[in-house]
């Protein structure tokens, strides 16, 4: 008790002694803030008037570009020849527009702010989840649930107030696009899906808008600035879009997200760094003056690749210039303005939809209650094979779950029983006893269990084989609420 | 992915990137040269079942870092050639973030 008592002294203490020292600087600072004042009142007592101007040794006209505060904000890159005043000027005057306030957003918008941009917009209809924060930066553990927006925002004003910040609450769509994009001058495409990527690009071959383009996924990303210079459709100067470098998006089912396939945070980090990096090149070095010196020579980017996990963790790709068949920034486009905005042209049906996977009867199905019974009833339990990743196995599994992990099944293509044999189906268990399959959430399972059936690991219908409905998820809502599931 | 060893005599080396390295389980192999680039998707496809679908098909390649259009199989008249020592590199588009 007495420890307690002594340290609550102490704290009161020095509460009354910083109390004390704030009232000093609030003093020293009225004294700073009122010469002005002083100086009109002495004047007003001296009718012989002097040479000098009222107010003129305490401020006198300001007569730079940047204001005084800038110099001293910007002082360590503005003694940059890559930035320079020239290029300070230019990043103050330049609207840039972030698309996604996210793992890659969040890096790149500080960077963007911190360097002094003259408006910074920020796009995203998303709110803070508490699994975006071991990469997404400049949100916090208090802002979850707030617009990732409006975090951001927030973040970046305490960073630099001089910025002006333009939060759009809402996904970036056909329909809002050219509305939102216009009003700026360069593009940081940092969104999670091939719908948005097109779709970003399209709208700055339309608009003619440069665009620095970076994705990361796991431990790879990948980093292009694309329609540089952002040219007319069909001018062979013009860099080349996101449809000209991958003009095919990947199939729909193959689409993972850095929820389903994880990313590490200063991946992501790294390459929304890099992102801010090559703005501000293109910002300070004059958005539209040609990287080459030939203006009629087509531009060709390099891609840079980044695997955090090779001994060779960055590569430069000399890319492709325009693609004269380009459906979209080709002479022979016939994308526009309006029949982007009208929404004729659809995205998603572009990318490909994933629709959940349907291909078991119902009865070759059992749900994650069914199966607990069957775990604490006296017939033979079976096999349980979980065909999640490894990763996700080792984190928690239901009790005698084998796992098999679904990439390994796809990879061996055709069917084989070979890799299934001998460690997964011992002798020892009778050839009756049925096997269950479990996944994630319940897509995996039914095509595993499809293909167990045609394997012939059924026995002509001998040996019972059934997924379970809704995976481990299903298992987490229905039978163990404290299961931790990634 | 480790240092990407140099390939033997008469091989080139394939570096397969994100998804591809997913799909094959492999940073990195050799393959026997010298191979017409338009043969490049069946020899892989081959080797790795489904993997032109669903990667191949809309994946960028290079060869000794700079980027190629690969024709199609069927595109005689394609000279190009993957020739001993190259690196190709299979990089399929990123796109979350």
């Amino acid at each position: 008790m007495d420890s307690v008592t002594n340290k609550a002294e102490q704290l009161r203490e020095k509460i009354a002694q910083t109390e004390k020292e704030l009232q000093n600087l609030r003093r020293q600072l009225n004294e700073l803030e009122s010469p002005i004042q002083n100086l009109d009142v002495d004047q007003g007592h001296s009718s012989t008037s002097t040479t000098k101007q009222p107010g003129e040794a305490s401020s006198p006209k300001w007569k730079w570009p940047l204001r005084e505060e800038e110099y001293s904000r910007y002082g360590r890159q503005l003694i940059l020849p890559t930035v320079g005043i020239k290029g300070q000027l230019r990043l103050k005057s330049t609207a840039v527009l972030i698309v996604g306030a996210g793992g890659l957003g969040c890096p790149a918008a500080a960077y963007l702010a911190g360097a002094g941009v003259g408006t910074l917009g920020v796009v995203d209809g998303d709110i803070v989840e508490t699994s975006n924060l071991h990469r997404q930066i400049a949100h916090s553990t208090s802002r979850v649930g707030m617009m990732k927006v409006d975090s951001l925002v927030e973040y970046c004003q305490g960073l630099n107030p001089n910025v002006t910040y333009v939060p759009h609450r809402e996904h970036l769509t056909p329909q809002n696009a050219e509305g939102i994009v216009s009003k700026y001058d360069l593009v940081l495409d940092c969104t999670d899906h091939p719908t948005s990527r097109y779709l970003i690009s399209d709208i700055c071959v339309l608009l003619q808008k440069p665009l620095v383009s970076a994705s990361a996924l796991r431990t790879d990303g990948q980093l292009i600035v694309l329609n540089n210079p952002a040219a007319a459709q069909g001018a062979a100067n013009g860099g080349p879009c996101y449809r000209c470098v991958f003009p095919k998006p990947p199939p729909a089912d193959s689409v993972v997200s850095c929820g389903e396939g994880g990313v590490l945070g200063p991946v992501v980090g790294v390459m929304g760094v890099l992102q801010a990096l090559e703005a501000i090149k293109l910002i300070a070095g004059g958005i539209g003056k040609a990287a080459g010196s030939d203006p009629k020579e087509p531009v060709a980017p390099s891609l840079l690749l980044f695997s955090a996990t090779s001994t060779t963790p960055f590569r430069s790709l000399r890319m492709r210039s325009r693609r004269p068949n380009c459906f979209a920034c080709s002479a022979g486009s016939t994308l526009t303005l309006k029949e982007l905005g009208s929404g004729s042209l659809d995205y998603v049906q572009f990318c490909g939809v994933t629709t959940p996977v349907n291909v078991l009867k119902p009865e070759e199905r059992i749900s994650a209650t069914e199966y607990k019974d069957i775990l604490a009833g006296k017939s033979h339990k079976g096999l349980l094979f979980d065909v999640r990743e490894k990763e996700h196995f080792d984190i928690a599994s239901i009790p005698g779950a084998v796992n098999v992990p679904f990439s390994i099944l796809q990879r061996h293509g055709r069917p084989t029983v070979g890799y299934l044999t001998p460690e997964h189906l011992s002798d020892t268990i009778p050839a009756e006893a049925p096997i269950y399959v479990v996944c994630r959430v319940g897509n995996d399972s039914q095509i595993v269990t499809r293909r167990l059936k045609e394997m012939g690991l059924d026995g002509n219908g001998e040996r019972d084989i059934r997924d379970i409905k809704g995976g481990m998820l299903a298992w987490k809502h229905e039978v163990d609420r404290t299961l931790p599931f990634t | 992915m480790g240092a990407v060893p140099k390939p033997p005599e008469g091989h080139f080396s394939v570096l397969y990137f994100a998804s591809a390295s997913s799909f094959t389980s492999k940073e990195s192999e050799t393959l026997p040269a010298p191979l017409p680039l338009r043969k490049l998707f069946d020899t892989l496809e081959e080797k790795y079942n489904g993997i032109r679908d669903k990667i191949l098909n809309s994946c960028l390649v290079t060869i000794n870092l700079n980027y190629v259009d690969v024709p199609e199989p069927d595109d005689e008249s394609s000279q190009a050639v993957i020739k001993e020592g190259d690196e190709v590199a299979i990089i399929p588009p990123v796109s979350s973030g």
